[in-house]
């Protein structure tokens, strides 16, 4: 997806989407979504009073109700405390992943634009290299390397995005650079480094950011698949793909995939809902 | 599917344990009833059914996949065995006719049945079982054939007397042999695939075993299809039956979803599913599918406690640990009424256990008073400190066990009402086999999960004597249990040995060494009504040898 | 001319192979980060009664103690001479084991990528021509909604509804039609959302173009202007995409392999890392990128044949600025 993001990425206008005040009512929803997304990694707290560690064993497996939203657990934990305990660690799990893909990719791609010649060639066979291995079997390899954990999971989605950042980021260095300001920098005397700073990585980071938005939804998939296939945190973690995992154990009693698959679902929709919008509104 | 809760075929099947778990007489009293002469026509042969099961192993090498846990369903078709173990630990002869040993258990001279062959056609024979024991013990480390951890290691040699009889020497008095013979690395296999390289032997194909089936084909990571072999007549009699097996293949088939194996079964796509999830099995029981969950002779499911780590150096603190788990409550929650409370460390079936229920009582008042005389104090937020150190326990949950990460959350929430500071690890295989062992720096508790088939030996595992696994981190420093761990090793009859080891069971519980969970089911099977007449060895394995299937 | 594309092609094929070796070198960096192996796995099984010392001695018999370069530099120099070598999990030879699985995985790829191609077209369509009472909008909403789901949330689904509920297939038997169709169609959906996304968008910036007001004003058909005017160029760059997508294709097949228990690529996989069976692994990361590092030659070979106005040698310099040249061409598109 992060393919497409590049494709459809706008840019040249230069009027900011905080003048669209016109929201048509869905995305107001996602937003709604997302903050409500936002305030049960904050303060779970607020949202329940049920423990999501410890369970009641003789109400295991009850069906969704008004005492338990989402039904309980097999061994008779609420499942909406569940998926707002393990709201947190879904959220910055992917905040994780977003951070390395962009950072890493970033700078790859930046040093590899701007300054050419042997740097440029070594490091686009690095990217190439990554950009060889799936993307998804890449973050297996990578988080078997380091470990099953939650946030080793983001570490490995990072990792396997960081190549389409690089590439993204580096033909925006270069064509900035091109660009008729940065070349009159130049004439003037400016210190590469300053040019740089000042404006490629600006100009250039225009592009990435909402490629970054997507990524982040992206990212909420890839670690809920790598903890579907069993590469999560342990026990009593409750990472919304390592519930959709433990509920997939539990068929006949279906609440316990669908109700964290549908949390996910409406997360993931919402962002690429916001995401677009900031686009057309750009 | 039309005959899915016929309560006949259901007591057939109980008929059929039960008769497999009798004593001799039974046995030869229920041969003549369940084995008429085989006669092509007979109505209780053919059919084919589908064995959904998790994994399919790793290498197909005989002597390191022999014990796996999936693997060793196949092998118990393709091969056979020179005793038979039944449920009840109770030995009889199978390739093996009778044998003798001389008095302090050094040479041990084994009869065995003639006109046996395996299904390349080599004869199973004396030197055929000389190759047998000679790459049990020693395996061919080099080409990467291992050899079978637990088979005695105080084997010398063995040789062959004539084609039928062979004689095997060992170092030391080995009491445990005759039953290790039945245990489920013990497979015979074929003289010529012995020789064979690992990467020949690794192909199941082109391996040949002398059991009632054959393999007629396999896919790696997919399936194994085995077909019945005509000329098989030499089947175990406490079985019940010698002659060739009623079914005509039998496949299994890898799924590895449990709810998808079930549900394949519900829907009649297969007939059985291994390892169903335990909170499954009431509603099935209720639709009427066969619900079987043998229990494996070996160690209860429960943790080898490391006696160096602080504070589990401290007994009163290991015995508020033993108290302070409602075990009962992780059978109601995690399990269902099949699953039995731990009596002792080891399963109740096996032969030499005793009860000793009354010390894995669940007391949490008996808990609280020992840990604050040992000295811990429960602070304002409920977890236990002592010298402002928390009371720690981490746990590591057994890869191999399916349930043991749900009853470590269970214990972790049992724990923590009594002040405790519980931290769960999962790893997975490959990572729990490095950094969990027993006795390991960061390892307080290690989870057991083991079978084996002579109580005789287990006094040497717990201690470092012998080349043994010194499960509780003592070394030589307990004094009773070496004496008990020599005494049990010299006991020249059964008769010697229980009260010994009814001893040893005593003490180890009451020193809080081993923490029993409960009785351990590592094999379950749902079956469909249609299929009946299988068997479960000591082991816990399913054997089709006799089973038949109804339209 | 022809020369120069002859180097452009000599240089191309030498970079692939590095990319390969490359890739077979970082798995096995990578993989032997951690202590651990297939064998050492098998003798730590607790049922086993290894001890520690027996498993040294054992491990030492095989060689396995070797410094790692040294393993490395064998590997490598097998791996130049085409010997993948043996599993170390199920001691047989690794080209055995991928020949055993490959078709399995090629016939849910192609039909996956048959999936999504003819689920792109039809929301491509659909938002571009039906009616907007219709549900045009809501077609719009599809590629969003699709990239949205996990894929083994839609397998989960379709397995229980018309494996169980209806009984259309049996889960046991998985590369049966039925089977199979429902595993492509998991595996498609977050494909399809891909290779839609950028058929609708270049969809619009064609029919801006002359040509299709003309062809419009001559009064073609909807359907007949959707398929000869627009979409044999606005396909151009969803051939790229399609290149790309392998990629995809392959690490989707790892989750829809796992849930439908297909044995394919991907359960190959799942089984590999699990007990850290490095030379599988090397081998399908190996496979993995020449079959990504031949699609994108085919791609570039094709790119020209459907549309006249890309110069031959003028786009094509290198490949990844080819692919960022032709991304950067699209969003000019479709931004102009």
């Amino acid at each position: 997806m992060s393919l497409v993001s590049s494709y459809s990425v706008s840019r040249g206008t230069t009027a900011g989407w905080l003048t669209a005040i016109r929201m048509p009512p869905i995305v107001a929803i996602s937003f709604a979504v997302v903050v409500l997304v936002i305030a049960w990694s904050v303060a779970p707290g607020l949202f329940t009073s049920y423990d999501p560690v410890n369970g009641v064993p003789a109400q295991k497996l009850l069906g969704p109700s008004a005492a338990h939203w989402f039904g309980t657990d097999h061994l008779g934990r609420d499942l909406y405390a569940r998926v707002v305990y393990g709201t947190a660690s879904s959220v910055s799990s992917a905040l994780i992943a977003v951070v390395i893909g962009v950072v890493a990719g970033g700078v790859i791609g930046l040093l590899a634009g701007f300054l050419g010649g042997w740097v440029d060639t070594v490091l686009a066979r690095l990217v190439d290299v990554l950009l060889a291995i799936p993307k998804f079997l890449l973050a297996v390899i990578v988080v078997t390397a380091i470990g099953f954990a939650t946030t080793n999971a983001a570490i490995a989605t990072g990792v396997s995005a960081v190549a389409v950042f690089a590439r993204v980021m580096r033909s925006e260095v270069i064509k900035t650079r091109q660009a008729t300001f940065v070349e009159a920098a130049f004439l003037l005397g400016g210190s590469r480094w300053h040019i740089l700073w000042r404006h490629v990585l600006p100009n250039a980071s225009r592009s990435v950011l909402p490629l970054a938005v997507l990524q982040f939804g992206d990212s909420i998939l890839v670690i809920a698949s790598l903890a579907f296939l069993g590469y999560g945190d342990p026990p009593p973690a409750s990472d919304w793909g390592l519930l959709i995992s433990i509920g997939k154990d539990y068929l006949k009693w279906p609440w316990l995939v669908y109700a964290p698959a549908f949390v996910t679902i409406a997360t993931v929709l919402s962002v690429n809902r916001i995401s677009r919008w900031l686009r057309k509104t750009d | 599917m039309t005959e899915r809760s016929s309560p006949l075929s259901l007591s057939r099947r109980r008929l059929l344990v039960t008769t497999a778990a009798a004593g001799a007489a039974a046995i030869f009293a229920s041969t003549t009833s369940f084995t008429p002469a085989l006669s092509a026509d007979d109505p209780r042969k053919g059919g084919d059914i589908t064995f959904l099961i998790d994994s399919l192993g790793d290498t197909w090498i005989p002597n390191n996949s022999a014990i796996s846990s999936f693997q060793g369903h196949i092998w118990g078709h393709v091969t056979d065995k020179l005793v038979y173990v039944d449920a009840d630990g109770k030995v009889s002869p199978w390739l093996a006719e009778r044998w003798e040993q001389n008095d302090d258990a050094t040479q041990f001279t084994l009869h065995l049945k003639s006109g046996v062959t395996f299904s390349d056609g080599t004869p199973l024979d004396a030197s055929a079982v000389v190759a047998n024991l000679d790459i049990w013990y020693a395996g061919r480390k080099s080409e990467g054939i291992n050899p079978i951890g637990l088979f005695p290691k105080t084997y010398d040699h063995a040789e062959t007397v004539d084609a039928a009889t062979v004689k095997v020497f060992f170092k030391k008095p080995t009491l445990g042999f005759i039953p290790t013979l039945g245990y489920h690395g013990s497979i015979l296999i074929s003289p010529k695939t012995i020789a064979a390289p690992a990467a020949q032997q690794a192909d199941l194909s082109k391996t040949s075993g002398s059991g009632p089936y054959v393999v007629d084909s396999w896919k790696e990571g997919d399936f194994v299809t085995l077909t019945r072999r005509e000329d098989y007549n030499w089947g175990p009699a406490a079985v019940g039956h010698t002659g060739p097996a009623f079914l005509d293949t039998i496949t299994y088939k890898l799924v590895s979803e449990p709810s998808l194996r079930v549900a394949s079964v519900q829907s009649g796509q297969a007939d059985i599913a291994y390892n169903a999830s335990p909170q499954e099995l009431q509603s099935l029981k209720e639709e009427g599918f066969t619900i079987a969950t043998p229990r494996y002779l070996g160690f209860v499911n429960g943790w080898a406690i490391n006696t160096k780590l602080a504070p589990y150096d401290d007994v009163k603190v290991r015995q508020a640990l033993q108290a302070s788990i409602n075990r009962q409550e992780i059978i109601d929650t995690v399990y269902t009424s099949d699953w039995k409370l731990a009596t002792s460390f080891i399963q109740s079936n096996v032969p030499g256990a005793t009860d000793h229920g009354d010390l894995l009582t669940y007391d949490p008042a008996k808990a609280e008073r020992l840990l604050d005389e040992a000295g811990w104090v429960k602070g304002a937020d409920g977890i236990r400190t002592k010298d402002g150190k928390p009371l720690s326990l981490t746990l590591h949950s057994n890869p191999y066990l399916a349930t043991s990460r749900s009853i470590d959350e269970l214990i972790a929430q049992q724990l923590g009402k009594l002040g405790w500071k519980i931290d769960i690890r999962a790893y997975d295989v490959v990572t729990y086999g490095q950094k969990v062992t027993y006795g390991g720096p960061a390892v307080p508790a290690y989870e057991v999960t083991r079978s084996f088939i002579d109580a005789g030996t287990v006094a040497s595992i717990l201690t470092n004597a012998n080349n043994g696994e010194n499960w509780f981190a003592l070394g030589e420093s307990d004094a009773k249990l070496n004496e008990l761990r020599d005494r049990i090793a010299g006991a020249g009859s059964v008769e010697i040995r229980n009260p010994l080891l009814d001893e040893l069971q005593k003490y180890v519980l009451e020193q809080g060494y081993f923490i029993p969970r409960t009785q351990i089911v590592q094999r379950i099977y749902v079956q469909s009504p249609r299929l009946t007449g299988e068997t479960y060895n000591g082991v816990a394995y399913a054997s089709y040898y006799t089973a038949t299937i109804s339209d | 001319m022809r020369n120069a594309y002859l180097t452009y092609a000599a240089k191309r094929l030498v970079q692939a192979v590095v990319v390969i070796l490359l890739a077979y070198v970082f798995t096995f960096v990578v993989v032997s980060i951690l202590p651990g192996d297939p064998i050492t796995n098998v003798l730590r099984n607790p049922q086993n009664g290894f001890t520690e010392t027996e498993i040294e001695e054992i491990i030492a018999a095989q060689g396995l103690d070797k410094p790692v370069l040294v393993q490395l530099s064998t590997s490598l120099s097998n791996f130049l001479t085409g010997d993948l070598g043996l599993s170390m999990r199920t001691n047989r030879p690794v080209t055995t084991l991928i020949a055993e699985v490959l078709p399995s995985t090629l016939v849910l790829a192609s039909a996956g990528l048959a999936v999504a191609l003819v689920l792109a077209l039809v929301i491509a369509y659909g938002t571009r021509f039906l009616p907007k009472r219709f549900g045009q909008g809501l077609l719009r909403d599809f590629p969003s909604l699709f990239l949205s789901v996990p894929n083994f949330v839609i397998g989960l689904v379709l397995i229980h509804a018309f494996g169980f509920q209806l009984g259309l297939f049996r889960v046991i038997q998985p590369d049966s039609f039925w089977a199979t169709f429902f595993a492509a169609i998991a595996l498609g959906i977050p494909i399809s959302a891909q290779i839609a996304e950028v058929l609708i968008a270049n969809l619009d910036h064609e029919s801006e173009q002359e040509y299709a007001a003309v062809a419009r004003s001559r009064g073609i058909g909807q359907m007949r202007l959707f398929a000869k005017h627009l979409l044999k160029p606005s396909s151009l760059p969803v051939v790229t995409v399609i290149a790309l997508t392998i990629g995809e294709l392959l690490g989707g097949s790892l989750i829809t392999e796992t849930v439908f228990g297909r044995n394919g690529i991907g359960s190959l996989v799942q089984r590999s890392v699990t007990t850290q069976d490095l030379p599988v692994l090397q081998a399908v990361v190996s496979l993995a990128a020449v079959v990504f590092v031949l699609v994108n030659l085919i791609a570039d070979l094709v790119y020209p044949l459907l549309d006249p106005r890309v110069k031959l040698l003028g786009a094509p310099e290198r490949r990844p600025a080819a692919a960022d040249e032709s991304s950067v061409n699209v969003s000019k598109v479709v931004t102009s």
